[in-house]
């Protein structure tokens, strides 16, 4: 097997408008995620791992920031004679003139790119997931069981089913099984077997069935293929997985997810998982080991060299470059990549993009430990400097770039959005 | 304007370093871990890169294996492109000249064919074990103002350090008038930092009078003196020489004095990240809940659940709770178990401290070690690469235990005392 058999095609086009200021520069799969890495490092590790080496990734929403973090490839090893990332971004020619009108669309627009490499399989993976998984046991599943379409699946609480693609899969066999009807979002879910967006194509079959997916007006893997190839009975399959998934679609998921990675026995091992980021990317190689000053205090944690923490840091994630002076407090925050939280402030509860600086004395977040709920997180867009000693409630949303002349002297209160 | 780009840079990266003692068992002294993610060499090859010196020549000898890896192609340091690179030239055999490198001038003469494969107008010789910032650019620009032949980096140092030195005296240009090799009774405190900017032809020139002279302190500059234009190019700010054990703590330890003028990342300083174990491929440092952690530097992929304190941590060390460790210098993939402790240790790589294992008991630091008492004399212990340290074992200070020592290999000590070595 010199050359690869499987090409991977990551779904990265998307915004999610969940997540809000977060993604008005990046697409959701460039967002920050674990304290160095971004949310495409898991599939791309993942792929990395299961020796899954040709890789085209589908960007169309704001791609700079992502087509900047894939860099050559190299960090995940993937350059080389048979190895490669190709970035496929929407394109016009005699035949197209659209943009990418789906996930589907986007897939289809390529298949020149795809028949070109001839692979045996095709693995159509969405670049929004935090999970660990070895893609060979499915691709041989796949095989073994001479499938057409093969998707994973994971439980989930009952209770969010209603938000996933939910398919029934037969009994009887551990790894998976056919699947015997699949509805994307459905009212009252027939069971609680999610779809994780993980699929494995027989290459014909995709062809085929994108091409039949044209006369529609609507061009999701999720919303149409799959329901369309359960319509023609083509043969899909089901297969389980059993372990960590984490879903960051919306702010309060993010900031779980992100929690998730902390506390005694983290539900995301990171030394296990051994995950790769660029380090390229915003030059965070330059960054020397984490300083924790003499009054620095920690617990709980998690920072990336280049931090530099004079205060007090509590059930926190901090990005490479975050300083914490003294008497600052931070706690069940994420902060990303060079905030800077000035002498006195405190900040609770809150995920806060890139370059932003906290002045001396704010009170940022639900600081009442009492009233707080998943609702209470406050989100602050990039690039803003929140004025000294300036009180911005629980559930709130800054937008980024704030002018300084528009921060409201009496602060913001819950939930009040600013931009 | 920068002059960098025409001048080759020639590192000697060969020395011994041997008062380093078993950090310097395995790997050349420029390849010993420093400042956490760091090693010795990556401050000149950092200090080259941004300068804007583009090619750079290697000069390696004792235990090259590691210092290969680490420079690799370069790339850390921005070295790769058509006309960038930086080669290894280790001692080779030939039609001529097959020998050792005998001395400093020894190695570079060795090199001459790769001086003129590669045509510049300045070398810069530099060695590869110190920690410092200099721009190197405008020292080249400095000695083509002064139209030297050869200029010296040279700082003021303390009297009583002055006889490790090369010393020079200046006149009121910086022209050095007088040079001294490691004087016994000194006339100045001028000492020399072992960085040369030769014109390229006063070089080749130089080397090929008299192939005795082989070594540029003791016999080229003071010739060079005596008859051509020599300027001392004054450099003030911090720099360490880590040639002891006692130094090399001390300057781990400034990384994290907050008053310490020693900053890695203001200074630009590039760690190879692709390097073995990659260094920066892990996930940020873990803090546990309950953990202690004051005036230290912890870096990517560590887990602390004790206690640190002014510690200096390499990439994934493991902190077990209950477990101390104090004033130390802590090398990569280490694991610290429960409720041990750790004062005033350098340890190596991939250590295995036992359970309730205790490194620098007691309060006596004056009985020096009894096999090196001239590198063991502080009170710090040193732990060998991949030695087990056995459970409930209690050692001293300043004492030694080497490279892949087994629990079997404590017998049935309980203690290891002041001085000692296993």
């Amino acid at each position: 097997m010199l050359k690869p058999s499987t090409l991977a095609m990551i779904l990265a086009g998307g915004r999610v408008d969940e997540l809000g200021v977060l993604t008005h520069y990046r697409p959701k799969s460039a967002v920050p995620f674990g304290g160095f890495a971004r949310v495409i490092d898991f599939p791309l590790t993942n792929l990395m791992r299961s020796g899954i080496e040709l890789i085209a990734i589908l960007s169309q929403y704001r791609s700079y920031s992502l087509i900047n973090h894939i860099g050559t490839g190299a960090a995940w090893d993937m350059i080389g004679r048979h190895r490669g990332i190709s970035i496929l971004p929407p394109f016009k020619d005699y035949h197209n003139p659209h943009w990418y009108r789906g996930s589907a669309d986007a897939v289809y627009q390529n298949l020149d790119f795809v028949k070109y490499h001839n692979p045996s399989e095709i693995l159509v993976l969405s670049g929004d997931h935090i999970y660990q998984m070895d893609y060979r046991k499915m691709v041989r599943y796949h095989n073994e069981v001479g499938a057409d379409l093969t998707a994973a699946f994971v439980q989930v609480k009952s209770d969010k089913a209603h938000r996933f693609g939910i398919g029934e899969i037969t009994e009887g066999n551990e790894q998976g099984g056919r699947l015997l009807s699949y509805e994307e979002k459905p009212d009252t879910p027939k069971c609680n077997w999610a779809s994780l967006t993980i699929l494995c194509f027989r290459p014909e079959v995709l062809y085929e069935i994108l091409a039949i997916n044209q006369h529609n007006t609507s061009y999701e893997f999720g919303r149409d293929i799959i329901p369309l190839m359960m319509k023609r009975n083509y043969k899909v399959h089901g297969y389980k997985y059993h372990d960590y998934w984490g879903y960051t679609r919306t702010v309060e998921e993010y900031w779980q997810t992100s929690m998730d990675l902390l506390g005694p026995n983290p539900k995301i091992n990171l030394e296990k998982w051994g995950i790769r980021s660029n380090l390229e990317h915003r030059g965070i190689r330059d960054c020397q080991p984490l300083l924790i000053g003499p009054n620095g205090e920690v617990d709980n944690s998690m920072a990336y060299n280049g931090c530099v923490i004079e205060g007090t840091v509590r059930n926190s994630i901090l990005f490479p470059g975050v300083k914490v002076e003294k008497n600052a407090i931070v706690e069940d925050s994420v902060l990303f990549f060079n905030n800077v939280v000035k002498k006195d402030a405190r900040l609770h509860k809150i995920v806060s993009d890139v370059n932003t600086t906290f002045g001396k004395g704010s009170r940022v977040g639900c600081l009442e430990e009492s009233t707080s709920n998943e609702r209470d997180i406050t989100v602050i867009g990039w690039n803003n400097i929140i004025p000294d000693g300036l009180v911005i409630e629980g559930g709130c949303t800054v937008h980024p770039n704030i002018e300084p002349s528009l921060w409201p002297a009496q602060g913001l209160k819950q939930g009040e959005v600013l931009q | 304007m920068r002059y960098a780009s025409k001048a080759l840079v020639l590192l000697l990266a060969g020395g011994i370093g041997s008062r380093l003692n078993i950090l310097v068992g395995h790997r050349a002294k420029p390849a010993v871990p420093f400042g956490g993610i760091y090693r010795i060499i990556d401050f000149s090859l950092s200090n080259v890169m941004n300068s804007g010196l583009t090619k750079v020549g290697v000069l390696t000898q004792y235990k090259p294996l590691s210092l290969m890896r680490h420079i690799g192609t370069g790339e850390a340091w921005d070295f790769t492109g058509r006309t960038r690179g930086v080669k290894i030239l280790p001692p080779r055999t030939g039609e001529k000249d097959s020998d050792w490198y005998k001395g400093t001038a020894d190695a570079i003469r060795q090199n001459i064919d790769f001086i003129k494969a590669n045509p510049s107008q300045q070398v810069v010789i530099l060695s590869g074990d110190h920690i410092y910032r200099m721009d190197l650019d405008d020292m080249i620009s400095y000695h083509r103002q002064k139209k030297a032949d050869v200029t010296i980096g040279m700082m003021k140092v303390p009297m009583e350090k002055i006889h490790e030195f090369g010393t020079g005296i200046v006149d009121n240009d910086n022209r050095i008038i007088d040079w001294e090799e490691k004087p016994k009774e000194p006339k100045t405190d001028l000492a020399s930092m072992g960085i040369y900017v030769f014109d390229t032809q006063y070089l080749l020139n130089s080397l090929a009078k008299d192939k005795k002279e082989i070594d540029f302190g003791m016999h080229i500059i003071p010739r060079a003196l005596a008859e051509d234009r020599v300027y001392a190019y004054p450099f003030e700010g911090y720099w360490r020489d880590v040639g002891t054990i006692q130094s090399y703590w001390d300057t781990n330890m400034d990384a994290i004095r907050p008053d310490s003028d020693l900053s890695t990342e203001q200074w630009g300083i590039r760690p190879n990240p692709d390097a073995d174990g990659l260094t920066m491929d892990r996930p940020p440092a873990r803090l546990a809940s309950g953990c202690h952690v004051n005036s230290s530097m912890i870096s990517a992929g560590c887990i602390i659940e004790g206690t640190v304190i002014n510690s200096v941590l390499s990439p994934g060390v493991h902190v077990h709770k209950g477990a101390i460790i104090k004033d130390s210098v802590i090398f990569a993939d280490s694991v610290i178990e429960e409720d041990a402790v750790v004062d005033l240790v350098i340890c190596d790589k991939q250590v295995r401290v036992g359970q309730k294992a205790i490194i620098g008991h007691g309060g006596n630091k004056d009985t020096v070690n009894r096999l090196y008492p001239t590198h063991l004399y502080t009170g710090i212990t040193l732990i060998g690469k991949k030695a087990e340290v056995a459970p409930g074992i209690s050692i001293g200070r300043n004492c030694i235990i080497h490279t892949n020592t087994t629990s079997a290999d404590y017998a049935d000590k309980k203690t290891i005392e002041d001085g000692e070595t296993l």
